[in-house]
């Protein structure tokens, strides 16, 4: 029986819809992954060196040791933000005359293959080979396998659990969040306790008994068994779904907007779009994180200006770029709805352009305090606002007409594939490429302020134009709302 | 209201909808029937300019409605819940809407207060978003943000599949006051016979993309259609297969 659910899963997988149409996106696709699985190979390949470089003083093995625990510990910390649970698919078996333990075993077992089981192995598996084997010999190696694949089980298991928990009541999650932060603070902030000691306490002493390792092994299949044991208990829908026990929802209001009549009535449902929805949310969550970047960059000398061009653009502009890129896909359910009510395309425009306004002058007012770093960097900033504001703004909203795809809101924004296309490809080439071909003849020239002031005032010309661009995309539209709408319409 | 000339969409090979031609008079209800792929929700579409014809236009007063926005201002049209703005509450849908059509909160919750009965106190006031409501009362969420843009022309797609007996009945009701002391025009589809056929004066009854009857209700349209939607299901006496002996 397991292995027809894993057929349909994999059915499932090929078959969906954002696994990507189009031959162009899967090549991407492929590259990417392909590029981030080799990064980590390559540290796994490389780990000895990097830790002989980076704790010259201490022997490899301990320190190879000590970060064992610390690894794990982080590992938890993201496997409860971004491990998903593996629910729903199982409601069209529930009614079925299908043995429950099946259905138990086939959603504990599918648990299993996220690729956070995988990094420890191919992160720690390299060293493993290269420095215990020949040192400590084969029974301590495979130990050592056996210890990092059972915590993964039992950190997998763990995480899957607090996030059913979590589901019935938010402050389980808050809860194990916190004891995370603190159990990790204990140690690099108020310096108890060393996590590595710890760490090196355990692993250490499997390099001379190899039969330690029972224990992690015994602690993951406690785990997998007490998880199991779970699932049958409370194998109902709304207790493994990922929907929480919905509050009272209010009706609110966005008192700003209301001057701005239609326009704004139409930037006031955006932004509850936004806000109501997870993978909107989510989209907006990283945009505001990109607000430090500047914390990593301005502090390193080495950066030329050019750079900081970038730096500035996606500061300020963010969230035109990366909520800007799936428009009008967040609509994608009500679509028709929007067609046939007595909204003028050019109003709905409008309101797209005051949005990008709006959060654009919070994200440039929030990057004021830069100026730390020389005024130089606040001037850069507002260049850039102003060429978001003109350029990227109208860049955005040409692609959003060529945008067919349909996005569900309530998944999460990482590693969400669905509604990417060829579309958020072919975009990105003139958001990166058009501001520094402007500024790099200037650069060669050796003059920087004509090259920003260049910069701005292409970014007003566009700003001062916005009706002629609204009026040009408004006809393109009109070409094309069929296509957008057939498109939104398939499930 | 609606003239449909020569009007063919085709998908894959296949011909959707073909409608020759179509007047639909001011005033009038119309019932949509046919079977599943009868090309009814297409024809909706159509005229509600979601889909490009393959041939033929639509008019709404004597304009093709295919690209044209006067027509939104007396259409009001509920087909399913791609319509609604889900992550909206039912009030900020409503106030949305009727801000569309220049009306102000007060004048919203007034005319909502006359749609007390519809709601059953299942939509106003449950803190709850769209989204969350049943497939039911999102009709009923649907069908009153129609009634809110005071239309001329009203068209629902399948509005009883959804709602209870109760709400079926105020819905009827709805749609023939509507009708006969609004002069609202309504076009509404249904595979319950019953509905139709009470509420709607003509019946167009549609298969595979073509309108082959075109009746005004009386008092045997029931049966017509009822004689149409059984076929093959009329027993007659003379063949019925003895179990005993169909081993």
């Amino acid at each position: 029986m397991i292995s027809t659910f894993f057929n349909h899963e994999l059915k499932a997988f090929w078959r969906s819809k954002n696994t990507g149409k189009t031959i162009a996106v899967k090549v991407v696709m492929g590259i990417l992954i392909l590029i981030l699985l080799l990064y980590v190979v390559a540290l796994g390949v490389l780990l000895d060196v990097i830790l002989g470089k980076a704790f010259p003083k201490d022997d490899l093995v301990v320190t190879f040791c000590g970060i064992i625990l610390i690894y794990f510990l982080s590992d938890m910390l993201m496997r409860m933000q971004l491990q998903e649970l593996p629910t729903l698919k199982v409601q069209p078996y529930l009614h079925l005359p299908v043995k429950r333990n099946s259905v138990v075993g086939y959603l504990a077992l599918t648990a299993i293959l996220s690729f956070f089981n995988l990094w420890p192995i191919v992160l720690f598996g390299p060293f493993i080979i290269k420095i215990i084997l020949p040192s400590s010999g084969a029974l301590v190696a495979g130990a050592f396998f056996v210890a990092l694949v059972s915590l993964s089980v039992f950190n997998n298991y763990l995480a899957m659990y607090i996030k059913r928990k979590s589901n019935l009541n938010g402050w389980v999650f808050l809860v194990a969040f916190a004891v995370l932060g603190l159990a990790i603070a204990g140690d690099f902030v108020w310096h108890v306790y060393s996590l590595r000691k710890l760490s090196y306490g355990y692993f250490g002493a499997l390099l001379t008994k190899p039969y330690l390792a029972l224990l992690p092994l015994v602690l993951g299949l406690g785990m997998f068994y007490f998880n199991f044991i779970y699932l049958k208990g409370n194998l109902y829908l709304e207790e493994l779904g990922s929907r929480k026990a919905s509050a009272y929802k209010s009706s609110t209001e966005i008192p700003f907007l209301n001057r701005y009549g239609s326009v704004g009535d139409l930037v006031a449902n955006e932004v509850k779009l936004i806000l109501r929805n997870k993978r909107s949310r989510s989209a907006l969550l990283m945009s505001s994180f990109m607000l430090f970047y500047g914390l990593i960059f301005y502090t390193q000398k080495v950066y030329p200006d050019g750079f900081k061009i970038f730096l500035g653009m996606f500061m300020t502009g963010i969230f035109i770029i990366s909520y800007g890129q799936f428009m009008f896909s967040w609509q994608a359910s009500h679509f028709d709805g929007l067609l046939v009510s007595k909204i003028k395309f050019s109003d709905f425009l409008k309101a797209k352009y005051l949005l990008f306004t709006v959060v654009s002058t919070i994200a440039f007012l929030l990057t004021l305090p830069y100026a730390y770093f020389g005024w130089k960097v606040v001037l850069i900033h507002f260049v850039m606002y102003l060429w978001n504001l003109g350029v990227n703004t109208t860049i955005v909203l040409f692609f959003a007409n060529r945008n067919y795809k349909r996005i569900d809101l309530s998944k999460g924004a990482s590693f969400n594939w669905e509604g990417v296309g060829a579309t958020q490809m072919l975009l990105s080439f003139p958001l990166l490429i058009l501001p520094y071909l402007i500024y790099w003849p200037f650069s060669l020239l050796g003059m920087p302020y004509p090259g920003y002031a260049a910069l701005a005032i292409i970014g007003l010309a566009f700003i001062g134009t916005r009706s002629f661009w609204i009026k040009k995309l408004e006809a393109d539209f009109y070409d094309k709302r069929f296509k957008i709408a057939e498109g939104f319409r398939n499930i | 209201m609606i003239e449909i000339k020569n009007l063919k969409k085709v998908y894959a090979g296949a011909t959707v909808v073909n409608v020759p031609a179509l007047t639909i008079n001011k005033g009038e209800s119309i019932g949509l029937v046919g079977n599943n792929g009868a090309g009814k929700t297409t024809l909706f579409r159509m005229i509600l300019d979601l889909i490009r014809p393959d041939e033929g236009e639509v008019l709404s007063n004597g304009k093709n409605v295919a690209g044209a926005e006067e027509w939104k201002d007396y259409t009001a049209s509920y087909l399913d819940e791609g319509f609604l703005i889900d992550y909206l509450t039912p009030e900020e849908y409503f106030y949305f809407i009727g801000g569309l059509h220049h009306q102000n909160k007060p004048q919203v919750d007034e005319y909502l207060a006359g749609l007390t009965e519809f709601f059953n106190g299942e939509v106003l006031k449950k803190g709850k978003y769209i989204r969350d409501l049943s497939k039911g009362n999102q009709c009923k969420v649907g069908v009153g943000s129609c009634l809110l843009q005071k239309p001329q022309l009203l068209m629902l797609d399948e509005p009883f599949a959804n709602i209870d007996p109760s709400t079926q009945f105020r819905l009827k009701n709805i749609l023939k006051t509507e009708n006969k002391n609004n002069g609202v025009t309504t076009i509404v589809s249904s595979h319950d016979l019953n509905h139709v056929t009470d509420v709607c004066d003509r019946i167009l009854l549609m298969e595979k993309g073509r309108i082959i009857k075109d009746i005004a209700t009386s008092s045997s349209t029931l049966n017509e259609l009822e004689e149409y939607f059984g076929v093959g299901q009329t027993v007659t006496p003379g063949i019925i297969i003895d179990k005993e002996e169909n081993h």
